[in-house]
C-alpha cells in the first residue's frame, strides 16, 4: 500500500518535473497574434481563404500574406475582429455568392441516355461528359448541395440548384466540386469583368449583342409583367436602355432561335418597352452596385463609351468623374441622330440614371485648356481613361475647335497636315516621331513631319510594308505599340510589340502620330516604381511619371496586340452599343489596372469563330407572328411625335411570351409530346 | 528470424489489432472519413507506439517487477504513455518541425488511446523479450493503420452511393466495420 502511494506520487512528480522542465528547453516561440487571429476565426476549415484551414490562414494573416477579411465564411464582424488584433485598416469586401448558370433541368433537357448509378454529378461526368447533350448543363444529381458546409444550396423542383443567399458564404465549395463549372462565385465586380466563354450557358442573341445582355432573362421578366426587375437585368450591362431601345442595329434579332418558327422575337422593342416602364414611373431602377473601394477615377469624353465607363467603374465602386468638353453631355448621340427617332428628353433620362449611380461629372471641362491627364493624376486619381471620340470630336465640338488634342505627345495626322493654317494650331515637333499608319502614308506627309521638326521618323505598319516606301523614313513593319511612357506632359518612349513573336522594346520617342483619324481610347496610370534590386529598399515611384496602354481587346480580337489593332478603330462609334461595350471593357480593364491583375481574355472566351454548341432547328414551337410597331403618321412626326409610338403593355407580354428562353441548347416547347422527352440528339 | 517473420505476419493480419481486438476503435471511426486523416493517423499511432512500447517495457521490468508493483501497471503505463506523448510533442515541435506538421494533430489524439496502451499491456502479458516486444510494436500498429486505410478507402467510396437515410454516416461506417472485421477473420485460415 505505501509502496504504491510512493510509486504513483512519485512518478506523477517526476512526469510532471520532467515535463515542466521540457517545456522550458523545447520551447518555441508563436506569436500570440496567432492564437487571437486563430481563435476569432470560425473554425470551420472550409478553405475557402485558398489555405489549407483556419489556423494557416491565421497564420498567413499575422504574416500579411492574407487580408484581415480574407475569410469568406466569417461575416463583417470578424473581419473587424481580427482588423483590431491586427491594427490595420479594412478595405471593404464584396460578398460574392454562389450563382447557378443553367435554367433547364434533366428532365426539360435533350438527354443522351437515362442515368441511374450514383447519385453524383461528378460520377456521371466520367460517363461521356453526363447525360445531358448540352456539354455544359447541371447534371442535376445535386453535389453542390450536398458539398456546401453551409447548407446553403438546395436542389428545386426543376432539378437545378437554389442558393439561399442569405446563408452562403461565398467559399467557392460549389464551384470546385462541380464538374461541368456551371455554378459561379458571382459579385457585381465579378459580373461586371465577366466575359462570357465556352463554359458559360449562352444564347445566340446573347453572343450577338456587343454588350452581352442577358436577352432571355429580361425578355422572361418582362413577360411575367416585372419591369422593374427587366430593365435591372439590361442596366447589368446597359446604361442606357431607354435610348438603345430606340437607335440599337439589333444584332440580337439576326440570331433569335424563333427565326426557324415563324419571325425573330422584337427584341430591342421590349427592351424599349420596359425602359418606357421604367421612365413612366419617373424613377430609376439601378442595377447592384459593389460597396466603395476608395480609389478615383477620371474619365475624359462625356460620349456613350465615356459614360458608360464611368457608370460600370462607379458600380465596381470606384469614384468616377467624367470631364466634357461640351456644355452637355451625350457626344454622338445629340447630334448623329434624327430627333423623331431619339428625342432628347429620352438621352437625358438615361444620363441622368447614369448620374445617380454616383458618376460625378464636369462638363465644359477641355482636355489640352482647362484639364490635362498628368493634372489629374496628381490631383489623385489613379487612372485616367481618354475616351475622347472614335473619330476627329473636335468637329462636333460648337466652340475650341482650334484646340489641339492634348494626350501628351500624340496627335492626328489632320494636326500635322494642317499644323499652322487657319483653325488649327501650329504645331512643333523634335526627337523621334513615330507615325501609326499604313505602307501608303504619303511621302509628303512624312516631308511635312521633317519640316515641323522631327529629327528621325519611324513609321509603323502593321502588316507587312511590301515595296512602298514612303520618303526618308524608317519603316517598321509588323510591329505595334503596346505602351506608352511619358514624363509630365512630355511622351518620352513607346514600347514596341513586334506582332508576329511578341517581343517587345522599349524606344525613345518625342511624338506619336495616328493617321488612322483618331486618338485611340488609352488608360493613364501612375507609373510604378522600379522593381528594387534584391536588398535595396524599395524605390519610390517618380513624380509626373506615366504610362499609357490601350484596354483589352474585345473578344472578337482578343489576339491582337497593341494600339489601333484590328478591330479597335470599330470600337466605338458604328454603334452606341458597341460604344458601352467598349465602355464595360475599359471599366473592367482599369479596374485590372488598379489592383495590378494582368489583362487580356482567357482562350476559351467567346468570338465569333468559337464553336458553340447550338441547335439550327426549333421543334414543337407553334406559330406565333411578331408584333408590328405602331407608327406615327408623317402629319404627328411633322408635329414632333416619335417615329416609332412603342408597344403597349398588352403588345409587349403578347411578344415577350414569344421568347424560347433559349439556354446554350436548350429552349422552351410548348407542344408537348410523349416522344419528345426522348433523347433529341443531332 | 522466420519465426519473427511469422510473427510480425500474425501481428499484422491474424490478430489485428483493430478487425481482430476490437482496440481503438474511436479513431477507426473518427479518422477514418478522410484517406488522408487516416495515413496521417496511421503514421502516428506506429511512430508512438514504438516508443510507448520500449519505455512501458523497461518500465515494467526495471521498475514494477523489482518493487512488486505489477497490480500498478496498467495506471502507470497510462501515465507513462501520456506524459511520453506530451515530451514527444514538444521535442518535435522544437527539432523537427516539419514532423511535427506532419503528425499534426494526431499525436496528441493517441494520448489515452487504448490501441496503444493494449499493445503495451499484450506486450507485457505474453512476456515477450526485447525483441519480440520491439517487433510487436511496430507490427501492431502497422496492422492498425492498414485497416484504418482500407476502412478509410471504403469509406470515400460509400459517399459516392445512395445510403439510405437513417443508415448515413456512421452507422454505415460501423455496418462496414463488421463486415470488414469479418473478412480479416479469414486470415485464420493461414494458420
Amino acid at each position: 500500500m505505501v509502496e504504491a502511494i510512493w510509486m504513483m506520487g512519485g512518478l506523477g512528480l517526476v512526469v510532471g518535473v520532467g515535463l515542466a522542465i521540457a517545456s522550458k528547453i523545447f520551447y518555441v516561440y508563436v506569436d500570440p497574434k496567432i492564437l487571437d487571429v486563430e481563435a476569432a476565426l470560425p473554425g470551420a476549415n472550409c478553405g475557402g481563404c485558398g489555405l489549407a484551414g483556419c489556423s494557416a490562414n491565421a497564420e498567413a494573416i499575422v504574416a500579411g500574406k492574407s487580408a484581415a477579411n480574407s475569410c469568406v465564411a466569417a461575416g463583417p464582424e470578424v473581419a473587424q475582429a481580427i482588423a483590431v488584433i491586427m491594427g490595420m485598416s479594412l478595405e471593404a469586401k464584396e460578398p460574392d455568392i454562389a450563382l447557378p448558370g443553367c435554367t433547364y433541368g434533366v428532365a426539360d433537357a435533350d438527354t443522351k441516355f437515362v442515368y441511374d448509378g450514383l447519385s453524383d454529378c461528378r460520377a456521371v461526368a466520367l460517363l461521356n461528359g453526363g447525360m445531358k447533350v448540352c456539354t455544359i448543363g447541371c447534371l442535376g444529381l445535386g453535389t453542390c448541395a450536398r458539398m456546401c458546409p453551409f447548407g446553403a444550396i438546395v436542389m428545386g423542383p426543376k432539378g437545378l440548384p437554389v442558393v439561399d443567399e442569405k446563408r452562403c458564404t461565398g467559399c467557392g465549395t460549389c464551384e470546385r466540386v462541380c464538374p461541368k463549372h456551371i455554378i459561379t462565385l458571382s459579385s457585381v465586380t465579378r459580373r461586371i469583368l465577366k466575359e462570357y466563354t465556352t463554359e458559360d450557358c449562352t444564347t445566340p442573341c446573347q453572343r450577338a449583342c456587343p454588350a452581352g445582355i442577358n436577352i432571355s432573362a429580361y425578355i422572361g421578366a418582362v413577360a411575367e409583367g416585372d419591369n422593374d426587375r427587366a430593365v435591372q437585368i439590361i442596366k447589368e450591362r446597359n446604361p442606357f436602355p431607354t435610348v438603345i431601345g430606340r437607335i440599337c442595329p439589333r444584332p440580337c434579332e439576326n440570331e433569335c432561335r424563333r427565326q426557324y418558327v415563324d419571325e425573330p422575337l422584337a427584341i430591342n422593342f421590349l427592351k424599349r418597352y420596359a425602359a418606357d416602364q421604367e421612365m413612366a414611373q419617373g424613377k430609376h431602377v439601378q442595377p447592384y452596385k459593389a460597396p466603395e473601394s476608395g480609389r478615383r477615377v477620371a474619365v475624359i469624353g462625356g460620349g456613350v463609351e465615356g459614360l458608360s465607363a464611368a457608370f460600370f467603374t462607379a458600380r465596381i465602386g470606384h469614384s468616377v468623374t467624367v470631364y466634357e468638353a461640351q456644355e452637355q453631355l451625350g457626344g454622338l448621340l445629340r447630334g448623329a441622330i434624327a430627333r423623331y427617332r431619339l428625342p432628347m428628353d429620352i438621352l437625358e433620362w438615361d444620363i441622368e440614371g447614369i448620374k445617380e449611380m454616383g458618376v460625378q461629372t464636369e462638363t465644359g471641362k477641355l482636355l489640352g485648356r482647362d484639364i490635362t491627364v498628368v493634372d489629374l493624376l496628381a490631383q489623385g486619381y489613379q487612372a485616367v481613361f481618354l475616351a475622347v471620340g472614335g473619330w476627329d470630336s473636335r468637329l462636333a465640338r460648337t466652340s475650341g475647335k482650334e484646340d489641339a488634342l492634348a494626350a501628351p505627345g500624340c496627335h492626328l495626322l489632320i494636326d500635322i497636315a494642317k499644323a499652322g493654317s487657319p483653325g488649327y494650331a501650329p504645331l512643333k515637333l523634335d526627337g523621334h516621331v513615330v507615325i501609326v499608319g499604313s505602307a501608303n502614308l504619303s511621302p509628303q506627309m512624312i516631308q511635312r513631319c521633317k519640316e515641323l521638326g522631327a529629327q528621325e521618323i519611324t513609321l509603323l505598319v502593321r502588316e507587312a510594308a511590301g515595296d512602298k516606301h514612303p520618303g526618308p523614313a524608317l519603316v517598321r513593319a509588323n510591329a505595334g505599340i503596346g505602351r506608352l511612357y511619358g514624363q509630365g506632359n512630355d511622351l518620352e518612349a513607346v514600347e514596341l510589340t513586334d506582332l508576329s513573336s511578341g517581343a517587345t522594346e522599349k524606344i525613345a520617342a518625342r511624338h506619336v502620330i495616328f493617321a488612322a483619324g483618331r486618338v485611340p481610347e488609352l488608360v493613364f496610370i501612375p507609373a510604378p516604381a522600379a522593381p528594387a534590386p534584391e536588398g535595396a529598399p524599395a524605390a519610390t515611384p517618380v513624380a509626373g511619371a506615366w504610362e499609357a496602354l490601350p484596354p483589352y481587346k474585345q473578344p472578337a480580337f482578343h489576339q491582337e496586340i497593341g494600339l489601333m489593332a484590328k478591330g479597335d478603330v470599330l470600337t466605338d462609334f458604328s454603334a452606341a452599343i458597341k460604344a458601352i461595350a467598349a465602355g464595360r471593357r475599359a471599366a473592367a480593364s482599369i479596374h485590372r489596372l488598379l489592383y495590378n491583375l494582368a489583362l487580356g481574355l482567357p482562350n476559351n472566351v467567346v468570338a465569333p469563330e468559337t464553336l458553340v454548341q447550338n441547335v439550327h432547328r426549333v421543334e414543337l414551337v407553334p406559330l406565333n407572328r411578331r408584333q408590328l410597331m405602331p407608327l406615327s403618321d408623317d402629319k404627328q412626326v411633322a408635329q414632333g411625335h416619335e417615329l416609332e409610338k412603342g408597344f403597349s403593355s398588352a403588345v409587349a407580354k403578347t411578344e415577350a411570351e414569344r421568347c424560347l428562353r433559349c439556354g446554350l441548347i436548350c429552349y422552351r416547347r410548348e407542344l408537348e409530346t410523349s416522344t419528345q422527352k426522348m433523347a433529341v440528339t443531332g | 528470424m522466420g519465426d519473427l517473420f511469422l510473427f510480425m505476419i500474425s501481428c499484422i493480419l491474424l490478430n489485428n489489432i483493430l478487425l481482430i481486438q476490437y482496440l481503438g476503435n474511436c479513431p477507426f471511426l473518427g479518422t477514418s472519413k478522410r484517406m488522408e486523416t487516416a495515413t496521417g493517423m496511421a503514421m502516428a499511432v506506429i511512430f508512438v507506439l514504438v516508443l510507448a512500447g520500449v519505455m512501458t517495457w523497461l518500465a515494467r521490468k526495471f521498475v514494477l517487477v523489482p518493487y512488486d508493483l505489477v497490480y500498478l501497471q496498467t495506471i502507470v503505463f497510462i501515465l507513462v504513455i501520456a506524459a511520453l506523448v506530451q515530451f514527444v510533442e514538444m521535442f518535435l515541435k522544437k527539432s523537427i518541425p516539419v514532423l511535427y506538421s506532419g503528425l499534426g494533430i494526431y499525436l496528441p489524439l493517441i494520448t489515452t488511446n487504448c490501441a496503444v496502451l493494449g499493445v503495451c499491456l499484450i506486450n507485457v502479458q505474453e512476456d515477450y523479450d526485447f525483441l519480440q516486444m520491439l517487433v510487436s510494436s511496430f507490427a501492431y500498429p502497422v496492422g492498425f493503420g492498414l485497416a484504418l486505410i482500407l476502412f478509410a478507402g471504403v469509406r470515400e467510396r460509400i459517399l459516392l452511393a445512395r445510403v439510405p437515410k437513417p443508415l448515413q454516416d456512421t452507422a454505415i461506417g460501423l455496418v462496414t466495420a463488421g463486415l470488414l472485421s469479418l473478412t480479416f477473420f479469414a486470415f485464420k485460415g493461414m494458420v
